[in-house]
């Protein structure tokens, strides 16, 4: 990143510019503008692109009333609120994915933290392909793995059980809990802990006041993604869920093409939405980091 | 006698060493194996191997391959995917290379703002987002309302359109291309690109033979894994395409739920195996390959 | 094969001055270091010639020409960069030959530089290998050769030597000092090690602040640091505060004599070097105020020996000793300086000089 051309700017309106530097100031300016207004066009169209299809849906959500081709609501409101959120269906299903949710992350952890630990920490032979064997998950096209699963489980009377559906959320997970968390304990500075030791400090000290403050963040990050993903994942709890367990996204997909009243999915995307919201705002910054790119090979 | 003894003692306590390292790592390694390899082996096992009519035992055979193939409609449908897979990446590329370059090279708070909004949809669940869309792009839409209000009335609706499932996965792909061409774009240093323009190379030049070329990694892996992810995409294509032809995902989930044909969706999900199995040999071959410049 | 001047050149970061109007004329072939530490604007000034950075205002001329309109990629100047100089995913003939298939020359004509490049700096074999394949030393020694290939006008270096070791530094110096005098190409050399400056240059500019202190050759830089920064920078030097009171400089309980063009109640700085420190003998003949002190500290450097001495009133004193001198730590030593320069305010610095006499060693 070149912060000199910004303060440049900055600079050639503090000081008055002499004769030489006049046509310097233009070409470098143009530089900037050119670049600058890609940068705005590419801004207004994310705006619309982006922004549009999510204002839609809290234009719905609020609204009572929708004419088209009217520009707003015609009226607003917040009735279809409590409609949707007194819905049987929606009784049932925010609990359950919720409580799936927890589960598949908990177990998740449980199985995957101290193997991401072995990973960064241990030698053993075979370390690096079974490290990278994860990735390999990558190379299946998902729904086809789901199916295949799907007819797995089928033999194995696990369809439509809660079990079922934990299992299959349980795969999605396993890369992101395994490989943000090897590299937050790879990249803890191993001097930091040597002196520790080095002053008296116990193995056991050091890794629960040293080791674990420092990847925290990055755990905390995993979770939450491993989480959030898990609550709106769609496809395997469709396929072996239904037609007992019925999960929050579940419900969507009979929402959008059986539903007329379109507040019923507006309410409930930004119902479902709210968790995302928390992540946006805690893993925006660690995002730009690399911990996350990593994770995918690159 | 000694010397073996201490040889054998060695060999054994090495291993011993090894021991909490594999237990560590035993549960998530069994869990994939058992879940992801096993269900797809199994897949390709049973889809080769068909009961004879007669004495009911198994035997090698390409039936339902050849079934397959000989069907027109899934035949379509596997074209249908392939095509609309390979213009998703296009579109991807050409939107979130020169964004990604933008990022790159420009620190003003338009570029801030580009961030932050492209990062966006990482953040939408593609249920969510095929709702949303479909209120937006749909017919009486607001984005239809919108055009129409300044006089534009001829909107063809992407809804139940290739273009529809097209625009989505764009969407739905462009935080994670975008997030994979920036870093590789930002392994590239900054006096490696100032060298070429002190040795007169211009900006085209810079970016072919130098950005390019080094940030090959980020570039195959972002084509690799947005292929396979496309390819075996399901609710954008359910929810925003047309009802024929479908793309895999689609295809395999009514073959496996309403036509009640558990083989032949198999069959199907071992085709796609296949058409992504070169893609997936690539991402592999890259992700496992040393990085420019470690050749030491 | 050009001469370079930078005429008030300024760079300014928001509030920042990095480069503060400097004035500089470098000769036809002249090896120019600029030194200083980090932070002086030494690597900003260097990047501006190069056409890296806009100056805020002041000019930059290549053979009396204007150059700072002209883009980086179409500057007659070439840049050794400190590191991730070598573009990794080229063998060693692509990383030379890319400047020159740029200018679309024709193969025999790129091969030939390209050859003769690689021979210029010692390494006519490592055409096919990788920039990863290459030690550090060997790195810079091809971006040496990628820069000269393209036989620009100025040749710039900005640190390239820092990132390598020791032994490994002195040999690369030497090396650059002698293709540099081989092709005569005008250098500007930018560094913050002053050994580095004073063996390669044939002038340094010392810079601190954004602002040039002094341009001169070594040796009169060494000799005569016209402001106190320099004096402290190059090489070691005693600094004493000191005030001029009827025509003694006195400093601590201790005099010296006072310049005469000094102005009573002046307060100065008073500049000795360590092997300006003469040992005196005790004897009756020895000059009018010695001052008396203990070694604290002695260390054998191999041709010289590097006392610390603590001198009541005036603190801890550098003194480099010949290796004949016979002493130990602990003991009392007296001392007088044979040279010493006086500054005051922001005036050049004024000489003055004791007469050896009987009974003063003086290190040489």
């Amino acid at each position: 990143m070149t912060p000199s051309e910004t303060a440049e700017e900055q600079a050639t309106e503090a000081t008055r510019p002499k004769q030489t530097s006049v046509n310097l100031t233009l070409r470098a300016w143009l530089r900037v503008l050119c670049r600058e207004s890609f940068g705005l066009v590419a801004l207004l169209l994310l705006i619309v692109g982006i922004l549009g299809p999510i204002s839609t849906v809290f234009l719905w959500a609020f609204t009572e009333r929708w004419r088209y081709p009217s520009l707003l609501p015609t009226e607003w409101g917040i009735k279809y609120w409590a409609q949707t959120l007194s819905r049987a269906d929606i009784g049932s299903a925010l609990p359950l994915s919720i409580m799936l949710s927890l589960v598949v992350t908990g177990l998740s952890a449980l199985i995957c933290l101290p193997a991401a630990y072995a990973f960064a920490r241990m030698r053993f032979p075979g370390r690096q392909l079974l490290l990278l064997s994860f990735l390999v998950t990558n190379a299946f096209p998902r729904f086809g793995l789901y199916v295949s699963i799907a007819i797995v489980f089928f033999r194995l009377d696990l369809v439509g059980t809660v079990p079922g559906v934990i299992l299959i959320q349980l795969i999605n997970t396993l890369l992101l809990m395994i490989w943000i968390p090897t590299s937050a304990f790879q990249g803890v500075d191993r001097a930091l802990e040597e002196a520790a030791l080095d002053v008296g400090a116990s193995r056991l000290r050091v890794f629960v006041q040293i080791t674990l403050p420092m990847v925290l963040p990055a755990l905390g990050a995993a979770l939450l993604l491993t989480f959030v993903s898990t609550f709106y994942e769609a496809q395997g709890a469709l396929l072996i869920g239904l037609p007992n367990v019925r999960t929050m996204p579940v419900l969507m997909y009979s929402l959008i093409n059986n539903q007329v009243i379109v507040q019923y999915g507006a309410v409930i995307s930004l119902v479902l939405w709210l968790p995302s919201f928390l992540l946006l705002a805690f893993v925006q910054r660690f995002l730009r980091g690399n911990a996350v790119t990593a994770g995918l090979g690159v | 006698m000694k010397k073996n003894f201490t040889r054998r003692g060695q060999n054994l306590s090495t291993l011993l060493g090894y021991l909490p390292g594999y237990l560590l790592v035993a549960p998530p390694v069994l869990l994939m194996l058992l879940l992801i390899f096993y269900p797809a082996a199994q897949s390709i096992v049973r889809t080769l191997f068909v009961a004879n009519e007669g004495d009911g035992l198994r035997s090698f055979s390409l039936l339902r391959y050849t079934d397959f193939f000989n069907n027109r409609i899934l035949l379509w449908n596997l074209w249908f995917t392939v095509w609309v897979t390979l213009l998703t990446v296009a579109g991807l590329f050409v939107l979130c290379m020169p964004l990604a370059l933008y990022l790159r090279f420009s620190d003003s708070r338009i570029a801030a703002a580009v961030q932050v909004l492209s990062l966006f949809p990482l953040f939408v669940p593609g249920i969510i987002l095929a709702f949303a869309l479909i209120r937006f792009l749909g017919p009486h839409g607001t984005l239809d309302t919108l055009l129409q209000t300044i006089g534009f009335t001829s909107f063809r609706t992407p809804y139940l359109r290739p273009s529809g499932i097209i625009f989505a996965l764009i969407w739905e792909g462009l935080p994670f291309t975008i997030l994979v061409l920036t870093a590789g774009l930002r392994q590239v240093d900054n006096a490696l690109i100032e060298s070429a323009r002190d040795v007169g190379a211009g900006d085209w030049q810079i970016f072919t033979r130098i950005l390019l070329p080094l940030m090959q990694r980020s570039v195959l892996i972002a084509f690799c894994l947005n292929f396979i992810g496309v390819f075996g995409s399901y609710t954008i294509p359910y929810l925003l395409g047309p009802a024929a032809p479908q793309m895999m995902g689609v295809s395999m989930q009514q073959t496996y739920s309403e036509y009640q044909d558990k083989l032949g969706a198999e069959t199907q999900a071992v085709i796609t195996f296949l058409c992504c199995a070169l893609i997936g040999v690539l991402y592999v071959r890259t992700v496992t390959r040393q990085r420019i410049g470690e050749r030491n | 094969m050009a001469t370079l001047d930078l005429i008030n050149l300024t760079k300014q970061f928001g509030e920042v001055v990095a480069v503060n109007s400097i004035n500089l004329n470098v000769g036809d072939g002249e090896f120019l270091c600029i030194l200083g530490p980090s932070g002086c604007g030494k690597s900003t000034a260097l990047r501006m010639v190069g056409g890296f950075e806009d100056p805020s205002a002041g000019d930059v001329r290549i053979d009396g020409q204007s150059v700072i309109t002209l883009p980086a990629n179409r500057r007659p100047t070439a840049m050794v960069f400190q590191k991730y100089t070598l573009w990794p995913h080229m063998r060693i003939y692509d990383n030379i030959a890319f400047g020159l298939r740029l200018r679309r020359l024709s193969t025999g004509e790129i091969d030939r530089a390209v050859q003769g490049a690689l021979q210029l700096v010692g390494l006519p074999t490592y055409g096919k290998r990788y920039p990863g394949q290459l030690s550090g030393g060997e790195q810079q020694r091809v971006a040496l050769a990628r820069a000269l290939v393209l036989e620009p006008k100025i040749l710039l270096l900005d640190e390239p030597f820092s990132n390598l070791d020791a032994l490994l530094r002195v040999r690369l110096r030497e090396e650059l000092r002698a293709i540099q005098r081989r092709v005569h190409i005008t250098t500007i050399f930018v560094t913050h090690d002053q050994e580095e400056a004073l063996s390669l240059a044939d002038r340094i500019a010392v810079m601190h602040k954004g602002q040039v202190e002094q341009v001169d050759k070594a040796s009169n830089i060494y000799a005569s640091p016209r402001t106190l920064f320099v004096a402290d920078f190059i090489g070691a030097m005693n600094l004493l505060p000191a005030i001029c009171q009827a025509g003694l400089l006195q400093l601590g309980a201790h005099h010296l004599a006072a310049p005469p063009s000094l102005s009573a109640g002046s307060s100065v700085t008073i500049a000795i070097r360590p092997e300006d420190l003469a040992l005196v003998a005790q004897s009756d003949s020895a000059p009018s105020d010695t001052w008396a002190g203990s070694v604290l500290q002695l260390m054998d450097l191999g041709h010289y020996r590097r006392a610390i001495v603590d001198v009541p009133t005036l603190g801890q004193l550098k003194v480099y000793l010949s290796k004949s001198v016979m002493l130990n730590e602990g003991d009392s030593v007296q001392l007088t300086p044979m040279r010493y320069l006086v500054y005051h305010a922001h005036e050049a610095p004024l000489e003055m000089q004791q007469q050896a006499g009987e009974g003063v060693m003086v290190y040489r």
